[in-house]
């Protein structure tokens, strides 16, 4: 056993911890200090190629384990984390703050996991940093929304480590050497590989993966939680769970086909949803939806460039998303306002969060000089290139030629939907009447420097291309990426599709109104059915079973209850006829299908 | 910037239009190189396809947006101040 590398992830956990404790400046230096150093040791442990392992139950874990795709998702989350605590850190947000630490910390011990244990721990971990970031948003809706965004990802939690166990012990019964092991399912891209038996536990890995990364029908936690945090803890939220799923997506899942209709059906959803929608964030919440469809994408086809094109995708968006967030939150911060229809006009004083946020928006749109041009294309054009090869091979790949056509449609949509929806009725529209100041200088300068790097990355793209899983695919790309058919293809695109948002700015002009989602059913619709049906069901059985026990002979119910100066100890006495109902029910269930599906 | 005043805005329309026009003019001239000739998909090598495709896209996606919002949308407070 080797020295033990001191894993990333603890290194911001530790700056969590002390961060609940510290005062006044030394706030600034733990805040800004954990991730820097996280970065440092990211790179240490990455450069060193150094495996540790910790032996758990008989079995080697490895926490500080170099997955292709780590380097670059390591830089940017330490880089996110970074640039979260510098916007936040002029207030006095401590338990936020240190919740933010520890949520990017979760997230990076994710990239660094070498096995499902250290995985399925770090992925707990990240929830838990997120849920309390989302309480302590002070928003109208904080607590209602994290408990509902807690509710998701702890069923998510559950599916992945039911899918975990289940693989692990097909591993050790199969007589795998290394059964914990974190790697690509390579059943997954072979083709489709059916519901059976064999499968089930991979199945469960990837619905608590599609979970977390916001997959239908699981969408609408992200534009139900994210918005729900303060100002600046939704530019730390923005930044993590979605993306630290897509990169366990592309460690186990790259070249799965299922996740490229899943990716489309993203993308256009995540449009759709912010067209109509009226909160400023919840419009970027859609939008990352919208982003992470094209994630999906790439790792649905699952070429070496469509790997690379996902990962700097994802690099530019945490980025381009955190910049768009910053500028959202500066607004908020400044009006207390996030609705466009109560916003407007606000480029007269905060022309550097106007400036900054168009930046963002020209960034998430793909214009060329910023870094949605130089990754977003990667992903795109790795479909025709997929195509060539299948055409040659003779392989059937429709599938493939509807997705690129989607995918430059949808390149249209989100030009249209953030690029100029959102800076157009934040900052200019009607004149709402508010002249709030641009905000403080460590909000400034975290958001121009994020801007910097959406621009550095459209004009370097080398410096990223350098630290992707195959830099070769992706040096080849740095030569055509800015070749005049592929720029002047782009603008065509987005000037056009921007064009068909003034034509029909009529129609756009927003009311109060929320849009139904799939979380209607757990809204609304299972509440209801509880209410109205279920509730009533179980009053009249409860009913008919006090009528039978009263009709037998011997002690009567009241005799049953505890004494009353016990009962006050012990709390209020639960009626326990409900639940044994319940469960009664659900051994008839079993039962039923114990007799109709043999095979269990 | 000055957008109070009419004038600025008329500028950054007709600015806006020009952007427009010649990303028409230029387009007729740039070789489009077909994404899936194997295919026997070329429309993507007509000129004009782009702008054309990247209108209609937006268009589109509002008309289905506004569509499906007669169906979907609620007022915002329609769950509740939980």
């Amino acid at each position: 056993m080797a020295m033990i590398d001191l894993p990333p992830a603890l290194v911001l956990m530790a700056g969590a911890v002390v961060m609940t404790a510290v005062r006044g400046r030394a706030r600034w230096v733990v805040g800004l200090g954990a991730p820097l150093i996280a970065l440092a040791d990211c790179w240490y442990v990455i450069t060193e190629g150094a495996e540790s392992y910790l032996y758990f139950l008989g079995h080697a874990l490895n926490p500080v384990h170099v997955h292709p795709a780590t380097p670059v998702f390591a830089t940017i989350f330490c880089i996110a984390a970074l640039g979260g605590m510098l916007f936040s850190l002029h207030q006095d947000r401590r338990v936020e703050q240190s919740a933010s630490l520890w949520h990017a910390g979760g997230a990076l011990g994710v990239v660094f996991a070498g096995d499902m244990v250290t995985l399925l721990v770090f992925w707990e971990l990240m929830t838990l940093g997120s849920l309390v970031v989302i309480w302590s948003g002070g928003q109208k809706h904080s607590y209602g929304a994290g408990l509902r965004y807690f509710g998701m990802h702890a069923l998510g939690g559950v599916a992945l480590m039911m899918g975990i166990i289940i693989v692990v012990t097909q591993r050790i019964s199969d007589g795998s050497a290394d059964p914990l092991v974190f790697t690509h399912f390579a059943e997954f891209a072979a083709g489709w590989p059916g519901l059976s038996w064999d499968t089930v536990g991979i199945w469960l890995v990837l619905v608590g993966m599609l979970v977390n990364v916001g997959a239908p029908p699981f969408s609408p936690w992200i534009a139900d939680a994210y918005p729900e945090g303060s100002f600046s803890g939704t530019v730390v939220l923005s930044a993590f769970t979605t993306k630290t799923a897509v990169f366990t997506l592309l460690v186990a899942f790259a070249g799965f086909e299922a996740l490229i209709y899943l990716g489309l059906w993203m993308a256009c959803y995540g449009i759709v949803y912010a067209i109509l929608e009226n909160d400023m964030r919840r419009i970027l919440a859609y939008s990352i939806v919208n982003q992470v469809g094209f994630m999906m994408v790439g790792i649905g086809v699952g070429t070496k460039l469509s790997i690379d094109g996902t990962a700097a995708h994802a690099f530019a968006h945490i980025v381009y998303k955190g910049l768009l967030m910053m500028s959202a939150g500066s607004v908020l911060a400044a009006t207390g306002k996030r609705k466009c229809t109560e916003l407007g006009g606000l480029y007269r004083t905060m022309p550097i969060t106007m400036w900054c946020g168009i930046i963002g928006a020209l960034a998430i749109s793909s214009f060329p000089l910023t870094s949605g041009f130089t990754t977003k294309s990667m992903i795109v054009d790795s479909i025709g290139e997929q195509s060539e090869l299948l055409a040659q091979a003779g392989v059937s790949h429709t599938h493939l030629i509807v997705a690129w056509f989607l995918l430059e449609a949808a390149t249209a949509g989100v030009f249209l939907h953030a690029g100029i929806k959102f800076p157009w009725f934040v900052f200019f529209q009607k004149d709402s009447g508010l002249r709030p100041p641009d905000p403080p200088w460590n909000m400034r300068t975290a958001m121009i420097g994020f801007a910097a790097i959406c621009i550095v990355l459209g004009i370097f793209p080398g410096i990223l291309y350098d630290i992707l899983p195959y830099k070769l695919e992706a040096g080849e790309y740095s030569k055509v990426v800015y070749s005049f058919e592929h720029v002047m293809t782009m603008l065509a695109l987005l000037l056009f599709g921007g064009l068909a948002f003034f034509v029909l700015l009529p129609i756009l002009k927003r009311k109060e109104t929320i849009t139904l989602d799939w979380d209607w059913l757990w809204r609304a619709f299972i509440p209801r059915l509880y209410r109205e049906v279920l509730t009533p069901l179980l009053e009249m059985a409860q009913k008919a079973q006090k009528t039978v026990l009263e009709t037998l002979p011997g002690k009567s119910m009241e005799d049953s209850r505890l004494p009353a100066p016990l009962a006050r100890k012990l709390g209020s006495a639960w009626a326990v006829s409900v639940p044994v109902l319940l469960i009664v029910l659900m051994l008839l269930v079993y039962l039923v299908i114990y007799f109709v599906v043999p095979s269990i | 910037m000055k957008l109070d005043d009419p004038r600025m805005v008329k500028w950054l329309w007709l600015g806006g239009m020009l952007l427009l026009v010649i990303v028409i003019v230029v387009d007729a001239f740039v070789p489009h190189h077909a994404h899936f000739e194997r295919d026997g998909v070329t429309i993507d090598t007509l000129p004009e396809f782009f702008p054309l495709y990247g209108f209609l896209s937006g268009f589109l996606m509002v008309v289905v947006a506004k569509a499906l919002g007669v169906a979907l949308t609620r007022k915002d407070n329609f769950y509740g101040d939980d």
